[in-house]
């Protein structure tokens, strides 16, 4: 059974303004995905396409203004927007794990990193004080942290931008999820510490079947470590398909700048690359949401491009493209 | 022709708690020509940022020589270094922190020809007007406040400045590395420019391998302070000699799928800049290190008996400096 399957997902922030006049932001417009066990599948995009957002509408962790408005969030096909917020809490920290953006604040400070691993495993399964801190040892051996015994008493102060990460990634893998959504995992950190936090992942993915969900802004990580990947722009998945194959192919003229943009491509003196503002997501245009940007836009574009599938999984959302 | 920068046994120690000290730049040498970018790679914390702050004169020395135009700047005093910052520049990483949010766009380029020309206003406004479309902004943007510019385009804003003195050397540190991929292309787009127009001496620091393979000429590979590789950039990347360059280099994700990867995984952390070991720094993690190279520090050598590619390993002489590749994928 497909582990995560995102059908038409609508997230938008409703507020009133001064003159108290509804104002929305449709955040999300219509974001469709899936995943399937022992897969890793890249999600990209530009500042503000709506990653991050994406994760936590799956999640249930949205706070007001948002609000997710419309779609499906299928975890082995059950889905978790419509069900019981306990439910759904109980599936989280256990089933289905976030490591969120920014690492060093999503540790909480006051308390030492073994006793967060404990305090996390023994919220969602029946262990012994004992057990628990047996597997929370087993854990920070298993991501590279060296004498892990002697880590447990660590503050979060203490750690490396390094360490920090692969204890959060030790905390999201502390009670065997099946889902994992990593959100910027490696943004900020060395490239050596990268690659080793990468193939702790792959590793893991690899050993254990789990799905997981890598979300970057680096094409580079994406890829050599996943195995799909989904481009995101202003909010909805304009491509997406096999790694290798949306590389080799870039179907949809935002996929293509993108991957243009990236100094392997990137010819210094030739041709300029496209960059334009984000756009107005109080304003978002009829049809395409990239037509303002698109060097192909044409007329048809002021209607809602279709998906069009190009073989192998790989799909575009664009009227520009030919099946 | 001479070289715009020369530095030699550059030295930067910081004071540290305990009456301790921090190591921060242990005796670097190099040299940028009119019209060379010399990239600058390295761990976090391995001395890039101060380097580049030495060289610039923002920070004092510890040791060495540091001949900007031929001229001996290392020790001269602060009150003679602020004429010299009109011909030598530095943009940062952080374009929102750099600049001053509560002076319009058009002022904050025009900064620079206030303080180190003596331009009529009206002159200075033309010449803000020119920078800003030089950088490829519209001159609607010079009455704005800094809050109402994208990241990109405060980039933009930076480098005008930077270059509205017309500098001999610019230090760029980490100058994309907060820009979202495509408005990184056009500043690096920019900045290919302004080097064949202007001969601009350039040092580009930056954590993203790929950037700096991109826009260098050279490129300078740092570990704890000191360098262990000086070479071509296209050198470095292909057939890096040092074993830490290697390691860095095999850590770098290219964005294509197809590009084989070569891993070499370091164990251990890297070593305190407060207590650094003897020898090379490197050989407490390095998989070819023998019982001499905790002994001795070795020096910057031509590799193979190629001036142009220098590296820094006891190791390389007997060909005993290649580390084992570990599989990917
Ligand atoms: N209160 C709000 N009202 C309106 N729009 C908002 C609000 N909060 C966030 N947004 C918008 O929601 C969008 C989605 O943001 P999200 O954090 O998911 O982006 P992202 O793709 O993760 O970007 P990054 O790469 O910077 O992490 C952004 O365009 C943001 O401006
Ligand atoms: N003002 C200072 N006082 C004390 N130590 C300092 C100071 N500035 C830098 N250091 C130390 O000097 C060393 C080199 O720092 P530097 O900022 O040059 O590294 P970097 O290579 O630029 O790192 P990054 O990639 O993180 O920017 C580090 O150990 C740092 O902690
Ligand atoms: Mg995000
Ligand atoms: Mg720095």
């Amino acid at each position: 059974m497909t582990l995560l399957r995102v059908e038409d997902l609508h997230t938008h922030f409703i507020s009133r303004d001064l003159d108290n006049q509804i104002r929305v932001a449709r955040a999300l417009n219509g974001v469709s995905f899936a995943l399937e066990p022992g897969r890793i599948l890249g999600l990209v995009g530009e500042t503000g396409a709506g990653k991050s957002l994406t994760a936590t509408s799956i999640m249930g962790l949205l706070r007001p203004p948002a609000r997710v408005v419309g779609g499906r969030a299928l975890f082995e096909g059950r889905d978790l927007l419509a069900m019981p917020e306990a439910e759904v809490n109980a599936l989280r920290g256990r089933d289905i794990s976030l490591v969120v953006q920014s690492p060093k604040s999503s540790l909480d400070p006051l308390t030492r990193i073994g006793d967060q691993l404990i305090r996390i495993h023994r919220a969602h399964r029946k262990a012994s004080e004992k057990a628990a801190r047996e597997r929370a040892v087993e854990m920070l051996a298993s991501l590279g942290i060296p004498d892990p015994a002697r880590r447990m008493a660590a503050w979060p102060h203490e750690l490396s931008g390094g360490m920090a990460q692969r204890v959060l990634i030790a905390l999201a893998l502390m009670n065997a999820p099946r889902l994992l959504i990593a959100d910027e995992p490696t943004t900020g950190l060395d490239v050596t510490v990268q690659a080793q936090i990468l193939d702790l992942l792959r590793d893991l993915v690899r050993r254990t079947g789990i799905g997981a969900m890598i979300i970057t802004h680096d094409l580079g990580v994406v890829a050599h470590y996943c195995d799909e990947m989904a481009v995101m722009y202003a909010g909805a998945i304009v491509e997406s398909g096999p790694v290798r194959q949306v590389f080799a192919n870039p179907s949809h003229p935002y996929t293509a700048n993108l991957i243009g943009a990236t100094p392997e491509r990137l010819r210094l003196g030739g041709p300029r690359t496209v960059g334009g503002p984000p756009p107005n997501l109080f304003r978002l245009p009829e049809g395409c949401a990239y037509r303002d940007r698109c060097p192909q836009a044409g007329a048809d574009c002021a209607t809602p491009p279709p998906d069009v599938a190009l073989g192998a999984g790989h799909v575009a959302r664009c009227h520009r493209v030919a099946a | 022709m001479n070289p715009v920068l020369q530095v030699e046994d550059l030295k930067k120690h910081f004071p540290a708690q305990g009456g301790r000290t921090v190591h921060a730049v242990n005796g670097v040498s190099f040299s940028i020509a009119a019209g060379e970018t010399l990239g600058v790679v390295g761990e976090s914390g391995s001395g890039k940022s101060t380097i580049g702050r030495a060289v610039i004169r923002l920070l004092k020395p510890t040791a060495g020589r540091i001949r900007f135009q031929g001229r001996d700047i290392t020790h001269l005093p602060e009150s003679a270094c602020r004429p010299l910052r009109a011909e030598m520049q530095m943009v940062f990483q952080d374009p929102w922190s750099a600049l001053n949010p509560r002076v319009r766009i058009g002022d904050l380029i025009a900064e620079p020809l206030l303080l180190h020309t003596k331009s009529s206003r009206s002159e200075r406004q033309d010449r803000a007007e020119h920078l800003a479309r030089r950088v490829r902004l519209t001159t609607e943007l010079l009455t704005r406040y800094p809050a109402e510019l994208s990241g990109g385009q405060l980039q933009r804003v930076c480098i005008a400045r930077a270059i509205a003195t017309q500098p001999k050397l610019i230090v760029l540190d980490e100058p994309t590395s907060s820009l979202d991929l495509s408005v990184r292309a056009g500043i690096l787009e920019l900045l290919a420019e302004l080097k064949a127009e202007t001969g601009v001496a350039m040092m580009f620091i930056s954590h993203d391998l790929g950037t700096v393979k991109l826009i260098s000429d050279r490129i300078m590979v740092l570990y704890l302070g000191g360098m262990v590789e000086y070479a071509p950039a296209a050198r470095v990347f292909a057939q890096p000699a040092h074993p830490y360059s290697q390691a860095l280099m095999s850590a770098h994700l290219p964005a294509d799928p197809e590009a084989v990867l070569r891993r070499h995984v370091l164990e251990g952390e890297i070593p305190s800049p407060i207590a650094l070991p003897p020898g090379c720094h490197f050989a407490s993690r390095c998989p070819v290190a023998v019982p001499a190279c905790q002994e001795t520090a070795p020096e910057l050598r031509a590799v193979h008996g190629d001036a142009q590619h220098q590296a820094a390993c006891l190791r390389i002489a007997e060909g005993a400096n290649r580390i084992p590749e570990t599989a990917h994928g």
